[in-house]
């Protein structure tokens, strides 16, 4: 074993081994080669650096599985250039490297050469929304029958739960036709930005995440239901949106698509109005008292 | 050292030694239908913790049919027991509530710390033994079994630096780990021998110096041999050097449950089984209780 000279009298801490040791390999200081002895058939040196080429493989790698369809997209040396970089800038943060990759994405629309291509932001994204529904967390399905045991005269009232998996996603670029073209193992269009945004969603249907376009009402609709918005205030968006006569009409068919596609898990009637709620709920405290 | 300094393991905590449970595999996703779908000649599996710490969907349901026809032992990556940092309090949470969603027959991680000053490294870092770090690893051991309500396992990790200042080899550690804790010990022969090579140690002085009445599971696996130093990479068939070390552990250990733990290029789970077949049948041919156990 050869010991290193030493330049202190005291033996570092753990405390300071460890930090000189992430050091040495997030910035390859070498402060902590100072506390390393030889290997038996190695220097130092060379056993160090299996620790600092395997942070980078390693999370390179977690990359390439997070965003398959990326990678295949633009290619292995320019994924490589952009996990490089982005692993510089993101130190994981997070005790499961499942969430390492989940800022790439965001990380992709600022990154120099990667934001000229917005599309591959917006391909990450997908990507990202895909495997975060895929372990989301599990939630009651709402059927038909459930709906059907409201009476017509409540149905104004009634609101929705979306699943926890459904993410609203709009697209400004031609991402969703590459996605699905790449999923589908075809040759994808060449990324561009497109006159009017589109909107993608994401959910679970079952144990698969499901991918699909809205139209820009359902999408609208969508997100004020999750926002706690009545079915007779979506009908009412919708006829502002649109030709009035059929809003009522489109407004059930969203709903029945949703239904299909396992996208909400509850309902429930909210009351006529928030003063007479509070009225309500006030009431027996009073009555107590 | 002092006497005064040695904590007891908890009362409160369950002392029964974790029962033998035969030849098992590591599982993974690739698995899951062949093992639903079939009836594998493997007596239990072990998951990665972390794998299944999520809020639900595909893992966790295929987690509950496994479990249901096998038993499962947990074995985490990020507990990161040696770390200075303080304990990450969502990740004990989320481990303590998988433990209690799966019933596993024990938990495990890696002697060896992820990362500190808040960020994780996802690696697992060695760390010197010295006596600081053995009052560091015992009061931390100590906690999550506290707050586990249940022993832990430790399992030796490959290491390819030693520290200078290092005061005792890394099986005297391990068994004062133990001894002062409590905890069981998982003895990963692949990473016994990688670090033996590494660091230029008798593999047989690692597996003679820690005590044999702790050691509750072996983990086998393959490795990269780069001549000047080893890289464990899990991820290629078990070698003729490794067998050898195992025939010397379960000499030394008797029966202990064993998996074969491949983490990277999974072949069909056909070959695992084959592998693990050469497994059992080297400790019963060494053990002919285990054989008669199998066969009753």
């Amino acid at each position: 074993m050869t010991r290193p000279s030493p330049s202190r009298t005291s033996p570092p801490t753990l405390r300071e081994i460890e930090a000189q040791l992430q050091a040495a390999i997030l910035t390859g200081d070498d402060t902590v080669l100072a506390a390393l002895a030889d290997g038996a058939h190695a220097s130092r040196d060379t056993l160090l650096g299996v620790y600092r080429q395997a942070y980078t493989a390693r999370l390179i790698e977690v990359l390439m599985s997070d965003y398959p369809l990326l990678r295949s997209y633009v290619g292995d040396v320019v994924f490589r250039e952009l996990a490089h970089s982005f692993i510089a800038a993101h130190p994981s943060r997070s005790q499961n490297v499942r969430w390492f990759g989940t800022p790439f994405p965001e990380f992709l629309k600022e990154q120099g050469s990667a934001a000229k291509h917005p599309a591959l932001a917006e391909i990450a994204a997908i990507e990202r929304s895909v495997s975060d529904a895929f372990d989301c967390i599990d939630a009651p399905v709402l059927g038909f029958d459930d709906l059907a045991a409201y009476p017509p005269e409540e149905w104004a009232r009634l609101t929705f739960s979306l699943h926890p998996s459904v993410t609203f996603m709009p697209a400004a670029t031609n991402a969703f036709h590459i996605w699905k073209a790449l999923n589908e193992q075809e040759t994808p269009p060449r990324g561009v930005c497109l006159p009017i945004p589109e909107h993608v969603v994401v959910w679970r249907y079952g144990a698969t995440p499901k991918v699909r376009l809205m139209m820009e009402e359902e999408a609208m609709i969508g997100r004020e239901a999750r926002r706690g918005a009545s079915f007779g205030t979506l009908c009412e968006m919708l006829a502002i949106y649109a030709d009035p006569d059929s809003a009522p009409a489109r407004a059930a068919g969203y709903l029945q698509a949703w239904l299909t596609n396992e996208m909400l898990t509850s309902a429930k009637v909210v009351a006529r109005n928030r003063r007479a709620h509070l009225a309500r709920r006030a009431a027996p405290s009073s009555s107590s008292a | 050292m002092t006497a005064a300094k040695v904590s007891k393991p908890k009362a409160s905590l369950p002392s029964a030694r974790p029962p033998y449970l035969g030849f098992g595999l590591g599982l993974r996703p690739q698995h899951y239908t062949d093992i639903i779908e079939g009836s594998p000649d493997v007596d239990w599996f072990e998951v990665i913790s972390e794998n299944y710490m999520v809020p639900g969907g595909q893992p966790l349901r295929m987690l509950d049919k496994i479990r249901a026809r096998y038993p499962i032992v947990m074995h985490g990556v990020s507990l990161s027991i040696a770390s200075t940092a303080p304990f990450n309090a969502q990740y004990l949470s989320d481990l303590k509530a998988l433990a209690e969603r799966i019933e596993p027959r024990f938990v495990s991680d890696h002697l060896c710390w992820t990362g500190v000053h808040g960020v994780n490294l996802h690696d697992l870092l060695p760390i010197p033994y010295t006596r600081e770090a053995l009052d560091h690893v015992v009061a931390r051991i100590d906690h999550v079994q506290e707050y586990l309500q249940r022993p832990i396992a430790i399992e030796n990790v490959s290491t390819y630096i030693q520290f200078a200042h290092s005061e005792m080899p890394e099986w005297e550690f391990i068994s004062e780990l133990t001894r002062r804790t409590g905890c069981w010990l998982v003895f990963d022969v692949n990473n016994g021998f990688v670090s033996a090579f590494n660091h230029g140690w008798d593999a047989q002085a690692f597996i003679e110096g820690i005590p044999a009445d702790r050691v509750v599971q072996f983990h086998l696996a393959g490795h990269e041999h780069n001549m000047s130093h080893i890289i464990d990479t899990h991820d290629a068939l078990v070698p003729d050097e490794v067998w050898d070390l195992y025939r010397a552990a379960v000499e030394r250990f008797g029966p202990v449950s064993t998996i074969i733990e491949r983490d990277d290029d999974i072949p069909p789970l056909a070959d695992l089984v084959a592998e693990l077949a050469t497994a059992r049948s080297i400790a019963e041919d060494m053990l002919p209780e285990l054989r008669k156990r199998r066969a009753s």
